[in-house]
This record gives structure tokens, C-alpha cells and sequence, in this order.
């Protein structure tokens, strides 16, 4: 099989396993761990045919650009989909074992359509393509959200419906100014074109503040903390590890690749926003008094390091690139882990407020080390995968002399440490409880194994830069 | 406060309304010339309309896509209860009733007609299961609803059959021909109408079920 191949399988295969979901009437487990195994192996074939070709493409039809639709693959697409890839096996497991019959199947369903248009996204190369996928992601985000909750999660998941399709439309406002423009969709040849298009400017704000809204960046993250929150935790860790991640995706191929990095205001903006972010939103989650909106507030205060990164890349190139990689895959797995044993330690105590938590650490020992493992990564102590991002970031911000950004960045790791030990200090302690049951052991596994991964991933910084490449 | 909170908002759609209209003002340089790309294809997209050969041919991949979202709106809805029970249509009056005997085979026959006009004209899968979910629900509103137990039992068999059938032509191309959705274009017309045929059932059968709505939502906790 050809190394173009794997483009299109990389969508099918998720896709026939989603329509499998819906359609088979048992067997939603199994199915949901073969899938997500098998899209794991896709998605290493791919970094594999990486490792030697650079970039790989596939022309939809065989149709040349701009009739036709470009799949593309560079070292960024790889990594993200190799991490994706990589989470969506425990996901499963998880889910394996904490759903049943009805709701293991709308989960099996859903969340391989969710990976299906996750993958989609990544290696399309045509704005109207990526706003399809974009869609299909959100919807299948929302859908699971609302999956098994009760009446906040239902109106949580409303609120994430109106803000995911606000922010798609304005993405699609500002495509349609740009396909009027140009007569094409295909990034590569509006590579670089778009600041000097007559309603460039407009279609890219329109864009850029439609990602903003769907990926939940402050301050238009009001939706974020009660969605992710009141859904179950396999989903709660799909939506905060992968689904706020690829707005912020396309955010850096708009700008980059069809807008060159333009407008020094952009950045100034963008690090501004992000700043804030991680300032405001860590505080917030310091004053959480519910675990799971700790862990939801800290995503949006992470995705402030994101944008953080992304401001520095035009001036501070490779390095801030780095960082935004090594940040996002650190947090993905750092994430999808925390969520997961959160929910363990909720699930046994039966709610999740923290002055109630059971102190847990005799019964569910490898939860409570997921929490702290976690907590290393998001706090970015070494060797974490966390700490080598933020330590790309702060020579990236070292390098551009912006010294506030270096406060920014210490600050926000200090009320990181903050909030992760309040959580330690609910999790380790004696039992009030020793009769209580236990939980399925894979469902510790799957959270320590993500929780492991993000500080392993430390580890690996190097061969992630080697395969992500120079900045686009 | 709510007031003034409305009037802001107002204020800046209305600026936002003007920006978009001046942005749309401003002339453009000619660009890629589409049209002409299209024209220079169309002989090998296997129909002769040009909107269905940049639906299912030239971008079908989008198509596709924009299917499994038909599907995943379906399953938001089913999966947080099952379809409603068969009301009976007990109260239905006899115009109504009449009025779908006479209408119903009509709207098929319509429903038919879009979808193979298709390849020719204006038409296509999207409008013709419209059409045909329409003549769904007219039934269910003249009491004829004897087909929601075939809908219960086989919801994701009818509405998943469009993308299963759209996946399966992509996974055959991308296996014989190497390229996703690569059409030949001696078999692109008669592919293109097995595509748009069971999108068309799919559809409607998605339509009607999303009409239907959930029935049992009220009955959850608070």
C-alpha cells in the first residue's frame, strides 16, 4: 500500500467503524478497542512513511486542485493524529468498561465518527473540506457530551451546540470572502496570499474569532467548564484533550500558511488573550469547589499556553512551534488521564466536590497516582512532557525579549501547582470507607497509562521536533 | 440592564452587518476561473449538471462527510431516547386523510423524479429525500404510521445506509483505482445514482426520525 493511501484510510476506517457503532446491536466494545487499535496502526504507518518522505498528499478523484479536494500530510498533521491515535485505544478501554449496553453503543458510534473527523481535519487541505470536519467534529462532540447525563448535561451540551456552530459559521463567512476572492480553496495556493486580498483582513478575523469561540480560548470559554464537566469521563477527556485542540490546529495553519504570520497586532493580540487565559482561567480552577471543573478550568488556562506559543512563532520560529507541539501532545495526554481518574475517584464516591472526596489513595492507588503524574506534566516539572514544552516556551519568549510573557508563564506553573494539590490533598489519605466496592481495574490503567505517557513523553521531545519539522 | 444588553449587541451585529457588506463590495482581482475548470470535467464526471458533478464527483468527498454529519445529528437526538410510541392518529379528519391518499404517491413519485433529474438539471439526492421525508411525515400526520415499527426496528440500518453504501464506493476506489472517490468515468454516471439512490432513502428516513424527536425527554431527573 502506497504511503498517499493512508490519508484517505485514516478517515474511512474511523468512519466504518463509527456506522458499525450504530448499526451492530452488540459488540460495541470489542469493535471500539479493534477500531481505535487499528486507527493507532494508521496512524504509525503514517509517521512512518514520514519519517522518509517529509510530506505525503492524496488528490481526492483524482482531481487537481482547485476543482478537486488536496488531502495533506506535514509533520504536524502526523504528530497530532499519532497522539490521537495513541489516546483513542485507553479511551475505549475505559469506556469499555465503565458504559453497557445502550450507551456503549451511541459511545462506540459516536466517539469513532469523533475520531474519524478528527483525523479528517488534520490532513485536509481545503478550507470548505475543513470546515465539514470541523462540523462533524463539534456535532459529535455535542452529541456525546449530552450521552448519559442528566438535565445539566443536557443543557450544558445546548449551550456547546449554539457556541460550537456560532464559531463555525463565522469560520465559513470568512472562507466564502476568501473563495470570492481567489476561486480557490486549497491552502497551498493561498499560501501567503491572504493579507493582501481585498477583504483579507475582514475574512480573517471572522475566522479567527470563530476557532476562538470553538476552542473555548478566554474569554469566550463560558461554555467550556459545564460541558466538559457534567459529561461522563471517557467523554469529558475526548472533548478536553482532543476536541478544543483542532480549532487551535487550523488557527495555526490559517494564519501561518495563508496569511504568512501577518499583522505584528495579530500576535500582540493573540499573546495577550492567552496570557489572560492562563492567568484568569488558573485562578478560577484554583477556586473550583468540584473536581471536574479543577480539571475543566485547567484546560482552558492550558490552551492559554497554546495560544501563548502561537503568538511567539512568527518572531521566535522554531522554537515556539516546538513548544506549541510538545505543549499540546503533553497536554492531550496529561488531560485524557487527569479526566479519567477523576471520574474513578467521583464514580466511588458518588459526586465529585472536593471537600467530600474520599480520600482514596489505599483503594484506588493507581488513580491517585494518575492524578499526581498528571499534575507533574500540567505543572511542568521535569522530565514531563509538560516541562520540556514550557521550557521551549520560555526560550521562545526569552529570545523575542518579552520579559512580561516569562512572568506569565512562571505565575501560571504556580497556580498550576496550586490547584493540583488541592486535588492531591482530597485523593491521599485513609479511608473513611473500606467496604466500598471496587472499580474495574482497566478503568485505573487507562487513566495511569495517559497520566504515565505525559510525563514519558518528556523523554521523547527530541525524535516529536525531528518528526514535526521546521515551521511550515 | 437586560435592555442595554440587547441594545449593545444589536449596535455591533449592525456594525458587523456593515463590514460584511463592504467587504463584499470591494471588487476583486479575477481568480482561478472555476467555471472553466468545471466545463473543461464535466465530460468525465458522468453527469452533465454541473452542481451534481461537483457534489458527488469533482468534491464527493465533502458530500460524504456532510452524510455522516446527517447521521450524527440523528444520533445526538436518538441517544438520549428512544423514538416515540405510535400515537394511533386517532383524531385525524377525514380531509386530511384524504388529502395524504391523494397527495402521498404523488410526493414519491416527485421524490423520484428529483433524484434522476439529477445527473441533467437542478435535483439531486438532498432535494429529492426532502421531498420524500416530507411524504413521511404527511403520513404520520393522516395517522398512516404503521411503518414506524419497521423505523423503530430498523432506524440505523435505513439511515445508515446512504454513508454505508458512499463508504463503500470510497473504499473500492481507493483499492482497485489507488485514488479515493476516483470515479472511471465509463461507470461515474450509473455510481453516482447508486450513491445518490440510497442517500435519498437515507435522508428521508433521517428527517422523518429527527421529526419525531425524542419522546420521552420530560420523563428525566431534574
Amino acid at each position: 500500500m502506497s504511503a498517499s493511501s493512508l490519508l484517505p484510510l485514516l478517515v474511512l476506517w474511523p468512519l466504518a467503524g463509527g456506522l458499525l457503532g450504530l448499526l451492530l446491536p452488540r459488540g460495541a466494545g470489542p469493535l471500539l478497542l479493534g477500531v481505535s487499535t487499528g486507527n493507532l496502526a494508521l496512524a504509525v504507518a503514517l509517521v512512518d512513511a514520514l519519517a522518509g518522505a517529509g510530506k505525503v498528499a492524496h488528490s481526492v478523484g483524482g482531481w487537481s486542485t482547485p476543482l478537486g479536494i488536496a488531502l495533506r500530510a506535514d509533520g504536524l498533521s502526523a504528530v497530532l493524529i499519532l497522539v490521537a491515535g495513541a489516546v483513542a485505544p485507553l479511551l475505549a478501554l475505559y469506556a469499555s468498561a465503565a458504559y453497557a449496553g445502550r450507551e456503549l453503543r451511541y459511545f462506540a458510534g459516536l466517539f469513532l465518527l469523533f475520531l474519524g473527523a478528527l483525523n479528517g481535519l488534520f490532513i485536509a487541505g481545503d478550507l470548505f473540506n475543513l470546515y465539514v470536519t470541523l462540523e462533524l467534529l463539534g456535532l459529535s462532540a455535542v452529541a456525546l457530551a449530552a450521552l448519559g447525563g442528566g438535565a445539566a448535561a443536557l443543557a450544558a451540551s445546548l449551550r456547546y451546540l449554539l457556541a460550537t456552530i456560532t464559531g463555525s459559521l463565522a469560520y465559513l463567512l470568512g472562507v466564502a470572502l476568501l473563495y470570492r476572492a481567489t476561486g480557490t480553496l486549497d491552502l497551498l495556493q493561498l499560501s501567503g496570499q491572504g493579507p493582501a486580498l481585498p477583504g483579507g483582513a475582514v475574512a480573517f478575523a471572522l475566522m479567527v474569532a470563530g476557532l476562538l469561540l470553538k476552542a473555548a480560548v478566554f474569554p469566550l470559554h463560558f461554555w467550556l467548564p459545564p460541558a466538559h464537566a457534567n459529561a461522563s469521563p471517557p467523554v469529558s477527556a475526548a472533548l478536553s484533550a482532543l476536541a478544543v485542540k483542532a480549532p487551535l490546529y487550523l488557527l495555526l495553519r490559517l494564519w501561518l500558511s495563508t496569511y504568512d504570520g501577518a499583522w505584528p497586532l495579530v500576535a500582540e493580540l493573540l499573546a495577550a488573550i492567552g496570557a489572560a487565559g492562563v492567568l484568569w482561567c488558573s485562578l478560577q480552577a484554583v477556586l473550583q469547589r468540584r473536581a471536574k471543573l479543577l480539571v475543566a478550568y485547567s484546560t482552558v488556562a492550558q490552551l492559554g499556553y497554546l495560544l501563548l506559543a502561537l503568538a511567539l512563532v512568527p518572531a521566535a520560529g522554531a522554537a515556539a512551534y516546538g513548544a506549541f507541539t510538545l505543549l499540546l501532545v503533553s497536554h492531550v495526554l496529561a488531560k485524557a488521564g487527569l479526566f479519567l481518574a477523576v471520574g474513578n475517584l467521583a464514580r466511588r464516591a458518588g459526586h465529585d466536590r472536593l471537600d467530600g472526596f474520599e480520600r482514596v489513595v489505599q483503594h484506588l492507588p493507581l488513580s491517585a497516582s494518575a492524578i499526581a503524574l498528571a499534575g507533574v506534566s500540567l505543572m511542568g516539572m521535569p522530565p514531563s512532557g509538560g516541562f520540556n514544552g514550557k521550557w521551549l516556551l520560555l526560550q521562545a519568549a526569552i529570545a523575542t525579549g518579552d520579559w512580561w510573557l516569562v512572568a506569565v508563564i512562571l505565575v501560571g506553573g504556580l497556580l498550576a501547582a496550586v490547584y493540583i494539590f488541592k486535588l492531591i490533598e482530597h485523593t491521599f489519605g485513609g479511608s473513611d470507607r473500606p467496604d466500598a466496592t471496587a472499580l474495574p481495574r482497566r478503568m485505573e490503567w487507562a487513566a495511569l497509562t495517559l497520566a504515565a505517557s505525559a510525563v514519558g513523553v518528556g523523554f521523547l521531545g527530541q525524535p516529536l521536533l525531528r518528526l514535526l519539522g521546521g515551521v511550515p | 440592564m437586560k435592555r442595554l444588553g440587547h441594545a449593545v449587541l444589536g449596535l455591533l451585529l449592525l456594525m458587523l452587518a456593515g463590514v460584511l457588506a463592504w467587504a463584499v463590495s470591494l471588487p476583486v482581482a479575477p481568480g482561478q476561473d472555476v467555471p472553466a475548470h468545471i466545463a473543461g470535467s464535466l465530460a468525465d464526471s458522468g453527469v452533465s449538471h454541473p452542481v451534481t458533478a461537483v457534489l458527488l464527483n469533482f468534491r464527493g468527498y465533502d458530500t460524504l462527510l456532510e452524510l455522516v454529519v446527517l447521521l450524527v445529528a440523528l444520533a445526538g437526538v436518538r441517544c438520549l431516547a428512544p423514538l416515540p410510541p405510535p400515537s394511533g392518529g386517532g383524531a385525524v379528519g377525514g380531509v386530511l386523510r384524504e388529502l395524504a391518499a391523494l397527495l402521498l404517491p404523488v410526493l414519491v413519485l416527485v421524490a423520484l423524479y428529483l433524484l434522476w433529474a439529477g445527473a441533467t438539471r437542478p435535483g439531486g439526492a438532498f432535494q429529492g429525500g426532502a421531498l420524500l421525508g416530507a411524504a413521511g411525515i404527511l403520513a404520520l400526520l393522516a395517522g398512516r404510521d404503521r411503518f414506524l415499527a419497521v423505523l423503530e426496528q430498523r432506524l440505523w440500518l435505513l439511515a445508515g445506509l446512504g454513508v454505508g453504501v458512499f463508504l463503500a464506493v470510497a473504499a473500492g476506489t481507493l483499492v482497485w483505482g489507488g485514488t479515493l472517490l476516483g470515479l472511471p468515468p465509463e461507470q461515474a454516471g450509473i455510481l453516482i445514482l447508486v450513491i445518490e439512490s440510497f442517500a435519498l432513502l437515507s435522508i428521508a428516513v433521517t428527517l422523518v426520525a429527527l421529526f419525531l424527536g425524542t419522546g420521552e425527554l420530560e420523563d428525566r431527573d431534574p
